[in-house]
């Protein structure tokens, strides 16, 4: 009897395993699945006389080959993976907006100043100045459009990150409830290995959109974390994560929170680590933000430049300049106080007192592309200034008459608050309509964003080509009696005071030349003697006393600057005076349109010439692509790499599965064998009763 | 089971890995393509962030040079243009020089003299057109710093018959540029000082000197530097009295000088005391006649010699331009009743006319500078060019041959991946039960 009861049941247990086997190969391509394997003990021997008696063979358990270490590892990689990809992908999106050569924002901007040097060659003609026209108008609209681009990418940024967070908590859900069945199915004794397979699958999902911790409960069920620390699902109970925004309600930016029992947690995504999410709000909360300042500065230097010249020009018809693009102006969206959302919005400090500030453009190069944070100190009428793009603080103290913010002068070591701005912007904090003054409070924080809106917003602002304001308001005579060798290099207007207003009455200066090296000046009722240098500036204010070399002049500098060349000798007179006390006519004049021309090489965006800003604003953007691209490249080979480790010992190899097929096959058939040879032995045994 | 684990392969992975590689080989294939096609190693910026930006400042520098290059082609036609214009001026006034000589003659009558008058009068519209010329864009060739768009206008009512409507000086050349314009107010215009150009008329009570009497002058100088300068004030020199027989051998001029200031107001006359006294010459064709240097004139130096009677008027007048000097020969020759007017007027105008021409001609001078300057800029801004071209290519432009070799090089590795995974894929135990 023995024989055939170890023959039956090494059948099935052969049969078993070659199932496994089977279902190893049925799933060989399935996600998630782990190699099983079916683990076979031999049954106790039954003792006789003559020893322990072997009873044959029987099915322990299906192991799931698995290694908790790989798995976690491999999903925590491919995670950071997902995170670099996604935003690489984002960042190469990004980089298409600024694009270089010859349809870029850069050459129109090139293009529109040379412009003015064709306006310089021929003032009166109005193809020329309608070229110029033309072109600033086109400037304008591809700096909307690459502003729109963004917009464009920021919103799809939004709804992918919506869509993403659906997904996670899709996800979640379905994880609490795999946990569940886990769980129930906890008392049987043998693991369900199917259930564990689904569950590290959905976790290797849930990674796949941001990193999660997976800490394992005594039930059998899997504590699922974010950020190391948020419970997204614990046992059975689910928590939600959604979008909120930061505390100044930035609605350019946002924040990942888990909610659990309606209180929201809010997480910075740099502590996030890892996943689709984190590398799509990074790239929203960072590169996003960084590539819109570029753009809003570029647009708001140039634009302010251009402006600022442009009103010290005199048009046509003898009038001054207006504005070639609509003046960068800041509202609501520019200054940003604390701002609590309903809840579960999660809870904010807000400012205590009633401070209301507003920017002004100060000096357009010396525009830093970032946002500023101010935080005020216990007085509330002193603190500090951060720049965000690189953490650095000023500190700074509110003028009491102007209301206006002073600075602390960097280049001082003691407490010295001189600086009317920070990088080139100016605040003020003007008292409403009814005194009293607005007091901000202790602690309170403001969030400026100069550079958020001015690229959006900027337009050509007119479109007559008469009204293009190229003659110098003031100009340079010689004396017809000079002798020496005087040449006028330039001789251009300055604000804020130019002498172009017909209400402005100007006294015309003369530099009476004394030698080839001195002259004195008709302003100066002292008669001092200033060294003449040939190519430096003469400025419209007086030098500052005692006068050296090079001379020094205080600001604010006003009027004009003269620059001349050659030698003059004893006599020679030089003057300054305003076009229209001269018989000159001013139609003709075209000072305006060199001096416009020449923005071409203002030292604009951190000392490069306006027109490399673009350049600079491109490789900046450029190299944050290449770094993301190369981090997403390493990570994704780790992820790779990790991946195989993985496989290695949950992943299904058919040459071993066929391999496995035979010998179970062949034990299978020896098992039947042995079947046979009992029922032979019957056989012989009751045909040997029978005779 | 630990070591040998890592050797383990799974299948299914087995394939991904494949399929990421070939992928990833094929998308190097393309971006190889992609450049190979744009010729662009720096496809965009963060293919090479550095030289991309290298690529666009390259190429701004580019179009600058050749936004100045255009504006410099302008300049330097307007620059030819007033260049040529001098020489047309130059040469009529050599022509109006010759007619002048020509009025001179002897015996040419009053009638003769008038029709040269207005042979010079044609001669002077020339010139005086040719000073109001414009270039093609409608700017003033010579408007100096600036100037209304007929920078020369007059004859108005003296002393300042004709003016420079603009601003004198000359602007300079930089190293990409040079100016639109020259400086007319030099080329033209005689500035009070040590350039004064005067014309010198004679009459004896408004008509002229009778050609039994000879009267002359010499030409007007100005003194030089350290000793006063002139103010621009005309004079007029009436004789008062002659006396030659109080003392024999010697004459005793006295006379009265009415100064007319240059920008206007009354006029002054002072009588010069004491009177100017010479010896008078006793023999020869020059009998009775001596000479005497005026003195009252501020920085100016003038000899009146012949034989001067009483009510002999010498009128010494400014002349604030070329166009005036021009103006002054036409008047007098055309105007002079006998030879000795007309003998003065030649000799003053062929003085004034050679100083405005060496004037015209310094600033000829001047033009021709500035066009050889133009030509330095447009072969330095050539080679500025060159050398931005090549800094651009070398930023951004692939070289083709690495380019060609690399590709070629991918593509071997990826039809030899393509032919390995094939191949791979066939091996399997299933082949070998049956």
């Amino acid at each position: 009897m023995g024989i055939m009861e170890i023959g039956t049941r090494a059948l099935q247990a052969n049969q078993v395993a070659l199932q496994t086997a089977g279902n190893n190969i049925a799933n060989v391509n399935t996600a998630g699945y782990s190699r099983q394997t079916a683990i076979l003990e031999t049954l106790p021997g039954q003792f006789t006389g003559g020893g322990y008696i072997g009873k044959g063979v029987a099915v322990q358990t299906i192991k799931r080959n698995y290694s908790e270490f790989l798995t976690r590892q491999s999903t925590m990689a491919s995670a950071t993976a997902s995170a670099d990809n996604t935003r690489s992908d984002k960042l190469k999106q990004l980089e298409g907006i600024f694009e270089g050569g010859p349809n870029g924002l850069g050459a129109s901007i090139s293009d529109m100043l040379n412009s003015f040097s064709d306006v310089a060659s021929a003032p009166t003609d109005l193809t020329a100045r309608t070229v110029t026209l033309t072109r600033i108008d086109e400037t304008a609209s591809r700096m909307r459009a690459a502003s729109q681009r963004i917009d464009d990418l920021q919103i799809g940024v939004a709804q992918e990150l919506t869509e993403k967070i659906t997904a996670v908590n899709a996800l979640a859900k379905s994880i609490g409830q795999v946990n569940d069945q886990i769980a129930k199915v906890q008392g049987q004794g043998q693991p369900p290995n199917d259930l564990l397979d689904r569950r590290d699958q959905l976790i290797t999902q849930l990674n796949r959109y941001v990193q999660t911790t997976s800490i394992p409960a005594d039930d059998g069920t899997v504590g699922v974390f974010i950020g190391g620390s948020q419970a997204l699902v614990l046992g059975t109970s689910v928590a939600e994560i959604r979008l909120v925004k930061d505390e100044f309600g930035d609605l350019l930016k946002s924040k990942l929170a888990v909610v659990r029992n309606g209180s929201a947690v809010v997480m910075d995504e740099n502590s996030l680590s890892g996943g689709e999410i984190p590398g799509l709000l990074r790239f929203q909360n960072e590169d996003l933000v960084e590539g819109r300042n570029l753009l809003g500065r570029l647009t708001m230097a140039i634009s302010q430049s251009m402006n600022e010249q442009h009103h010290l020009g005199l048009d046509l018809d003898g009038n001054p300049g207006g504005d070639l693009f609509s003046a960068p102006t800041f509202d609501g969206n520019n200054v940003l106080i604390p701002k609590q959302y309903p809840s579960p919005a999660p809870p904010v400090k807000l400012n205590t007192g009633n401070m209301t500030l507003s920017l002004n453009i100060s000096d357009p190069t010396k525009f830093a592309a970032s946002d500023y944070e101010i935080n005020f100190d216990a007085t509330g009428l002193a603190g500090s200034i951060k720049r965000l793009a690189d953490g650095k603080l000023t500190n700074f103290t509110v003028d009491a008459p102007t209301r206006e913010f002073r600075f602390q002068d960097p280049a001082s070591a003691v407490p010295s608050f001189t600086e009317r701005s920070i990088d080139g912007i100016g605040v003020t904090a003007p008292p409403p309509p009814p005194l009293p003054l607005t007091i901000a409070g202790s602690g309170d924080r403001y969030l400026l964003k100069p550079f958020s809106t001015s690229a959006s917003n900027i337009t050509a602002q007119f479109s007559t080509p008469r009204a293009l304001a190229v003659a110098s308001p003031v100009v340079g005579i010689m004396g017809s009696a000079n002798t020496g060798s005087l040449q006028q290099i330039s001789v251009v207007a300055r604000g804020p005071n130019p002498p172009n207003v017909p209400t402005i009455p100007f006294t015309p200066v003369t530099l009476n030349f004394l030698d080839p090296y001195t002259y004195t000046r008709s302003d100066d009722g002292s008669a001092t003697i200033f060294t003449y240098t040939p190519g430096d500036a003469i400025e419209g204010t007086l030098p500052d006393l005692p006068p050296g070399t090079p001379l020094v002049y205080s600001n604010p500098l006003d009027q004009w600057s003269v620059k001349l060349q050659g030698q003059p000798k004893a006599g020679d007179t030089f003057t300054i005076n305003a076009l229209k006390n001269t018989s000159a006519d001013p139609k003709l004049n075209s000072g305006g349109a060199l001096a416009m021309a020449n923005l071409r090489d203002k030292a604009t965006f951190d000392g490069a010439a306006m027109t490399d800003g673009y350049a600079g604003l491109m490789s900046q953007i450029g190299i944050r692509t290449q770094s993301s691209s190369f981090a997403a490249t390493v990570s994704s080979t780790i992820a790779a790499n990790l991946e195989r480790d993985r496989t290695a010992v949950s992943g299904v190899n058919l040459d071993e599965e066929a391999a496995k097929l035979i010998q179970f096959q062949q034990a299978y058939q020896a098992s039947a064998k042995m079947i046979q040879i009992a029922q032979n032995i019957f056989d012989t045994l009751i045909q040997g009763l029978g005779r | 089971m630990s070591n040998a684990a890592f050797t383990r392969i799974g299948s299914a992975n087995t394939y991904d890995n494949a399929l990421r590689n070939l992928s990833s080989r094929q998308s190097a294939l393309v971006n190889l393509q992609e450049n190979l096609t744009s010729g662009k190693r720096v496809v965009r910026a963060s293919d090479d962030p550095t030289g991309a930006a290298q690529a666009e400042r390259a190429q701004t520098r580019l179009e600058r040079v050749k936004s100045d290059q255009r504006a410099l082609e302008s300049q330097r036609n307007s620059i030819t243009a007033a260049e040529g214009t001098l020489g047309d001026v130059t040469s009529a006034l050599q022509n109006f020089r010759e007619l002048i000589v020509s009025a001179g003659n002897a015996a040419f009558s009053p009638a003769e003299r008038r029709t040269v008058a207005l042979q010079l009068s044609g001669l002077r519209d020339q010139i005086f057109a040719m000073s109001n010329r414009t270039d093609s864009n409608g700017q003033p060739l010579f408007s100096a710093l600036g100037s209304a768009l007929t920078p020369f206008v007059g004859p108005n009512a003296p002393p300042q018959d004709y003016n420079f409507k603009g601003l004198p000086g000359q602007a300079a050349a930089t190293d990409v540029s040079i100016p639109f314009s020259l400086d007319g107010d030099a080329a033209f215009m005689n500035p009070v000082g040590q350039d004064s150009v005067y014309n010198v008329t004679l009459a004896n009570n408004n008509s002229a000197i009778p050609i039994n009497r000879t009267l002359q002058t010499t030409n007007v100088a100005v003194k030089l530097p350290p000793n006063p300068q002139p103010n621009g004030s005309s004079y007029e020199i009436k004789i008062t009295g002659v006396d030659t027989s109080s003392t024999p051998g010697t004459t005793k001029v006295s006379y009265d000088i009415t100064e007319t200031p240059n920008g206007g107001g009354p006029a002054t006359t002072i009588s010069v005391l004491p009177p100017a006294s010479y010896p008078t010459i006793t023999t020869g064709d020059k009998a009775g006649t001596g000479s005497f240097a005026v003195t009252g004139m501020l920085g100016l130096d003038m000899t009146i010699s012949g034989t001067p009677i009483v009510n002999d008027t010498v009128k010494v007048d400014n002349s604030p331009s070329l166009f005036s000097v021009l103006d002054d020969a036409i008047r007098d020759i055309g105007g002079a009743g006998n030879i000795n007017a007309a003998a003065q007027a030649v000799s003053q105008a062929l003085n004034n006319i050679d100083k405005g021409m060496e004037r015209v001609s310094a600033v000829r001078g001047r033009a021709g500078d500035l066009l050889n300057r133009a030509d330095t800029i447009t072969s330095n801004q050539e080679k500025r060019s060159v050398q931005l071209e090549a800094d651009r290519s070398r930023a951004e432009d692939l070289d083709m041959i690495r380019g060609i070799a690399d590709f070629q090089n991918q593509q071997t590795g990826y039809s030899a991946a393509l032919q390995s995974y094939a191949q791979v894929q066939k091996l399997s135990l299933f082949n070998f039960i049956s």
